[in-house]
């Protein structure tokens, strides 16, 4: 079953990139869904950041810790662009709070 | 006599690997969060390895094994990870110009490497030659593939030596979360990731994970009426 998931996204994921490279299709893209397309990142992004917080007893796990975590990966992202820093500034903000109780 | 040392014009396919390589540091976190994901899914390694090559793309890769082991479908993990990787629609609209003198052979192969960073590299028209675009790309994707097989195989093999009182498993939101800030560049964005964050939180209990989609889709047409009203 993760071998057939793995080849449908695989496939799908090829055919994304290759739609119009292969087809050199000269249509123009409706602009709309261009403008859509913009704001499928982030909506996503948000959906699976909450969905990844969630048990599979359907219960969202985010507490003081797991909030902090998010805020600090989200500022050091936006200000440094760097994934890195933006990663072990949030596991630190998690740990810490974590610790200490909260 | 006087010796003056003249550059040697650097070649597009020197060019396209040094270019790469600054390029790969930020994807190194992926490769480690990949191991951790892959070892809580309880997947065999080379199974969840084999995705490097099946989708060569690390977010769709991290979403569709997290989901698959929250006990998400088939369907609805892959359908999630595709629209995770629905930017990718946008690159092949933007680049097909650049293929349009390129070999029929090479729109197929180009395809399979078209992912951000070989993106971000070409995206830029230098008016080149189409010999010399076509090295370049190859150049590059080939870099950033040998790379994250061979990072990910690392990832799957260093991801199960951290202890799992570190609480690893943390790094996966946190990771989306800094990719989801980076795409942020005018309010209407924040709102619709906001919102999206809502609905799925408020929807976390329905089966399949079927929140997520639902979640993403109503935050995406709240984005369109905003879009709408900005314009």
């Amino acid at each position: 079953m993760v071998l057939l998931a793995i080849v449908l996204t695989g496939i799908g994921t090829y055919a994304l990139r290759a739609v119009f490279v292969v087809t050199l299709s000269r249509q123009r893209f409706p602009v709309l869904a261009l403008r859509a397309l913009e704001y499928v990142a982030p909506a996503v992004m948000g959906a699976l950041v909450i969905s990844m917080l969630t048990s599979s007893e359907g219960q969202v796990a985010l507490g003081i810790p797991e909030l902090a975590g998010l805020a600090v990966a989200a500022l050091v992202a936006a200000r440094t662009r760097n994934h890195i820093y933006a990663l072990a500034g949030a596991l630190g903000a998690y740990w810490l709070l974590g610790y200490a109780g909260l | 006599m006087s010796t003056r040392i003249i550059a040697k014009p650097v070649g597009p396919i020197r060019r396209g690997i040094a270019d790469s390589l600054p390029l790969f540091i930020p994807a190194i976190p992926f490769t480690l969060v990949f191991g951790i994901v892959v070892r809580d899914v309880g997947v065999a390694a080379w199974l969840g390895w084999s995705s490097s090559p099946i989708i060569f793309g690390g977010a769709a890769q991290i979403t569709l094994l997290t989901l698959l082991g929250e006990g998400a479908s088939v369907v609805a993990a892959s359908t999630a990870a595709l629209i995770v990787g629905a930017r990718h629609l946008l690159y092949s609209v933007t680049l097909a110009p650049r293929f349009q003198d390129q070999p029929a052979w090479f729109r197929w192969v180009g395809s399979y490497m078209l992912i951000d960073q070989v993106f971000a590299l070409t995206a830029v028209d230098r008016q080149e030659d189409p010999k010399v675009f076509r090295h370049y790309y190859l150049a590059a994707g080939t870099t950033f593939w040998c790379l994250w097989m061979t990072f990910t195989a690392l990832g799957i093999v260093l991801g199960p030596k951290i202890p799992s009182h570190w609480q690893l498993s943390f790094a996966a939101p946190a990771l989306f979360m800094g990719l989801l800030a980076v795409t942020i560049d005018r309010w209407q964005k924040a709102a619709v990731a906001i919102s999206a964050m809502a609905f799925t939180g408020l929807l976390a209990d329905l089966p399949n994970r079927s929140g997520l989609l639902i979640g993403a889709l109503l935050a995406i047409g709240l984005g369109i009426i905003l879009e709408r009203v900005r314009r």
